[in-house]
C-alpha cells in the first residue's frame, strides 16, 4: 500500500481543524446561553419583585378598605391599626412600583394612574375615618353609600390585576426562554459531543490506518533488506566462483601450453645436434664444392634455432609469470600482526648494496604503524616496489627512496617515492597490466612485478595507484585495510 | 626360479608424441638399452600392466619401470600410480613421474602415494638431458639381475 505522508497530514490537519471549530462552537454557544440565562433570571427576579409589589400594594388597599368598614361599623379604633400600617406603607409600595416600570413607556402612564386612583381612594378613606372620628358617622356612611370609594377599589384592583397578570405573562415567558434554552444547551452539547466523537473517531482511524501503513512498509523494508542481503551473498558467491575459474583456467592454460613447448624446446635441441654433425660431416670431406651447404650449417641454421631458443626461453617466463599470479591468486592468505618496520627495512637491507654503489639512499620514514595481513604478500608487493624504484633509478643523479605511511579511518596509505626516471602520463593506467612496461625498454623485465603487485593489494582488500612526472620521479600509493579480513574468497574456498 | 637374469622394461605412459620421442631418444643417448613399450592413453597402459582383468598376474614375473605423464586423455596419472601401488604384484616396481606440473600439492600428492622420482619436464634442453641422463644411471642400476 502506498503511503502519502502529503495527505496523512492533509487529513490529520483538516480533522483537527474541524474539531478545533467544533469545540470554539460549543464554547461560544454555552457562553451565549448562560448569558442569556443570566438576563432571563435576572427577568424573572424583576417579575417577581414586581409580582409582589402588586400584591402588596393590593393586599394594603384591601386592609385599608376593610379596616375603614370594621371602623365604620363598630366604632372600634382597634380596627384602625391596618389602616395605619396601610398608610404608612403605601406611598413606599407606590414609588417602589414607578421605579420598577420606569423604562416602560406603556406602563408609565398605567401606573401613574393607578398612583392617582389608590391616593384618592386613600383620601377618601381618610375623609370618612375622619368623618367617623368626629361623631358624624352618619356622614361617613353617606359617603361611603356614593360607591366612589368602591369603584376606586375595583378600580384600582382591576389595574393592579393588570399588572400581576403581566408581570405573570412575564414571568412565563422567561420560564419558557429558559426552558428552551436549556434544551438548545443540552442539545447543541449533544451535537457537539457527537462531532467530537466523530472527530474523534475520524482521528483515530486515520491514525490507525497511518500506522498500519508504516509497519507495513517497514515489514516490506525488513523483507526486502533480509532478501537484499541474500542476494548480495549469492553475488559474491558467483563473483569468487567466477574468479576461481579465471585462475584454473589460467593455470590450465599455462600447462597446456608448456607441453608443445618441451616439444619445440627438445627438438631444437635435436637439430642443433644434427647440425654440428653435419658440419662436422662437412669439414671432413672438404672440397670446393659444397661451400653453400657449409654456410647454412655454419651460419644460417645456428642463427635460427638462437631465434627458436630465445623465444621459446621467453616464452616460459611468460607462462611461468601466468602460473605464478594464478598460483597467487589461489593461495589461502594467513592474516597476522606484522611490525612493517622490520620487514621494509629487511626488504631494503637486499638492495642497500646495489644502492650504496652508485650513491643512492633509502629510508623509511618512521612511524610505520603496525597492520593485520598476510606475510607474504606484504614482503611480495614491498619487495617488487622497492626493486622497481632501485631498477629505474635516473643515472644522471644519485636516488632517493623514502617509504611513509599515513592512516585515514580504517585504511593505511603507504607511499613509496623515488627521484627515478619516471613514468609519462599516458602510461600511468598501462603498467598494472600484465606484460606491459613503460619507458626506454633497457632494463630486464617481462612487465610481471606491477600486475603481481596490483593483484595482491586487491586480495588484501586495498588497492594501488601511481602518481609520477616523467624525468622528475614516482610515488606509488599503497592503501591497505589495518585489518585484513577474509571476505567472499572464504566463501568460495 | 628363472636363472636368466630378468631385464627391466620401461613401460613410458605420455599421450604427446613429441615428448614420448625425447624422452625415448635421450634414453638411449644415456645409453639405456633396455625395451620401451610405450602407450599413449591410460586405459592400455593400465591393460599392460595390471592384465586385462585388473589382477596384476601378468607382472608378477616382470621387472618393470614405469614413465608416468600426469595429463592423459582418458584419466590423470595420479590414478594410474595409485592402482599400481595399490596392486601387491606391481606395487615393488619404482615409478617415475615426468610431468610438466610443478605445484607443490600434485607433487606432496604424487609422493603420497608411492612415486619413486618426481622430475618436471623442464622447457631448458639442457636440464631436461640432465634429468633424462641421470635416469638412464638409474635403469643402468636397474638392470643388475636381481637374485630372486
Amino acid at each position: 500500500m502506498p503511503i502519502s505522508n502529503a495527505s496523512f497530514i492533509r487529513s490529520a490537519l483538516a480533522l483537527l481543524g474541524a474539531g478545533l471549530v467544533i469545540l470554539i462552537i460549543l464554547a461560544g454557544s454555552s457562553v451565549w446561553l448562560s448569558e442569556r440565562t443570566r438576563e432571563n433570571a435576572a427577568d424573572v427576579l424583576e417579575a417577581q419583585r414586581i409580582r409582589a409589589g402588586t400584591s402588596h400594594l393590593l393586599a394594603l388597599l384591601l386592609d385599608a378598605e376593610s379596616a375603614q368598614r370594621g371602623f365604620l361599623l363598630t366604632h372600634e379604633t382597634a380596627y384602625l391599626e391596618p389602616y395605619r400600617i396601610a398608610v404608612g406603607q403605601v406611598t413606599a409600595d407606590l414609588d417602589l412600583l414607578k421605579t420598577m416600570h420606569q423604562g416602560d413607556a406603556s406602563q408609565t402612564e398605567l401606573v401613574e394612574h393607578l398612583s392617582t386612583v389608590i391616593q384618592e381612594k386613600f383620601a377618601e378613606l381618610a375623609h370618612t375615618i375622619a368623618l367617623a372620628e368626629a361623631e358624624q358617622r352618619p356622614e361617613a356612611l353617606e359617603i361611603v353609600n356614593t360607591d366612589r370609594g368602591r369603584k376606586l377599589t375595583d378600580d384600582a384592583r382591576e389595574k393592579l390585576t393588570g399588572l400581576l397578570n403581566r408581570a405573570d405573562a412575564r414571568l412565563n415567558s422567561d420560564v419558557r426562554a429558559m426552558t428552551s434554552d436549556a434544551r438548545f444547551l443540552s442539545f447543541a452539547t449533544i451535537a457537539g459531543a457527537i462531532l467530537v466523537f466523530l472527530v474523534g473517531s475520524g482521528s483515530l482511524f486515520i491514525v490507525v490506518r497511518h500506522t498500519r501503513d508504516v509497519i507495513a512498509a517497514r515489514t516490506e523494508v525488513l523483507t526486502l533488506n533480509e532478501t537484499l542481503e541474500e542476494r548480495v551473498k549469492e553475488r559474491t558467491t558467483d563473483l569468487a566462483r567466477a574468479n576461481e575459474e579465471i585462475q584454473r583456467f589460467a593455470y590450465i592454460v599455462s600447462h597446456d601450453l608448456r607441453a608443445p613447448l618441451v616439444n619445440i624446446m627438445g627438438f631444437t635441441s635435436e637439430l642443433e645436434v644434427g647440425v654440428s654433425t653435419v658440419e662436422q660431416f662437412l669439414e671432413q670431406v672438404g672440397g670446393g664444392e659444397g661451400e653453400a651447404a657449409r654456410a647454412a650449417v655454419r651460419e644460417d641454421m645456428p642463427e635460427a634455432i638462437g631465434f627458436i631458443r630465445a623465444s621459446t626461453k621467453r616464452m616460459d617466463r611468460l607462462i611461468n609469470a601466468i602460473l605464478r599470479l594464478s598460483r597467487e591468486g589461489r593461495r589461502t592468505l594467513a592474516p597476522e600482526r606484522i611490525n612493517l618496520e622490520t620487514l621494509l627495512e629487511q626488504l631494503m637491507a637486499n638492495v642497500q648494496h646495489q644502492l650504496s654503489e652508485a650513491g643512492g639512499k633509502i629510508a623509511v620514514v618512521k612511524p610505520i604503524p603496525m597492520l593485520v595481513s598476510d606475510r607474504l604478500a606484504l614482503e611480495q608487493i614491498f619487495g617488487n616496489l622497492i626493486d622497481n624504484a632501485v631498477k629505474y633509478l635516473d643515472a644522471g643523479r644519485p636516488g632517493r627512496i623514502s617509504i611513509s605511511a599515513s592512516e585515514q579511518g580504517r585504511l593505511i596509505h603507504f607511499d613509496i617515492a623515488d627521484n627515478g626516471r619516471g613514468i609519462a602520463a599516458q602510461d600511468h593506467d598501462r603498467i598494472f597490466d600484465l606484460f606491459r612496461r613503460s619507458g626506454v625498454q633497457d632494463r630486464q623485465g617481462e612487465g610481471i612485478g606491477l600486475a603481481h603487485v596490483r593483484a595482491l593489494v586487491r586480495r588484501l582488500g586495498g588497492d594501488i595507484s601511481v602518481k609520477s612526472e616523467l624525468g622528475a620521479g614516482t610515488t606509488f600509493r599503497v592503501s591497505l585495510p589495518r585489518v585484513f579480513r577474509q571476505t567472499s574468497e572464504s566463501v568460495a574456498s | 626360479m628363472n636363472s636368466e637374469p630378468q631385464a627391466v622394461t620401461i613401460v613410458m605412459v605420455e599421450d604427446d608424441d613429441g615428448h614420448a620421442r625425447l624422452i625415448e631418444k635421450n634414453i638411449r643417448r644415456a645409453g639405456v638399452n633396455n625395451e620401451i613399450i610405450a602407450f599413449s592413453d591410460g586405459t592400455s597402459a593400465l591393460e599392460y600392466i595390471l592384465g586385462s582383468d585388473g589382477s596384476g598376474e601378468p607382472s608378477a614375473r616382470r621387472h618393470l619401470l614405469i614413465l608416468l605423464d600426469l595429463n592423459l586423455p582418458d584419466m590423470t596419472g595420479v590414478d594410474i600410480l595409485a592402482k599400481v601401488k595399490a596392486n601387491r604384484h606391481t606395487r615393488r616396481s619404482p615409478v617415475v613421474i615426468l610431468t610438466t606440473t610443478d605445484d607443490q600439492r600434485e607433487i606432496q600428492r604424487c609422493y603420497d602415494l608411492g612415486a619413486n622420482v618426481y622430475i618436471t619436464k623442464p622447457v631448458n634442453y639442457e636440464g631436461f638431458a640432465n634429468a633424462i641422463r641421470q635416469l638412464g644411471l638409474f635403469f643402468s642400476v636397474m638392470q643388475i639381475p636381481e637374485t630372486d
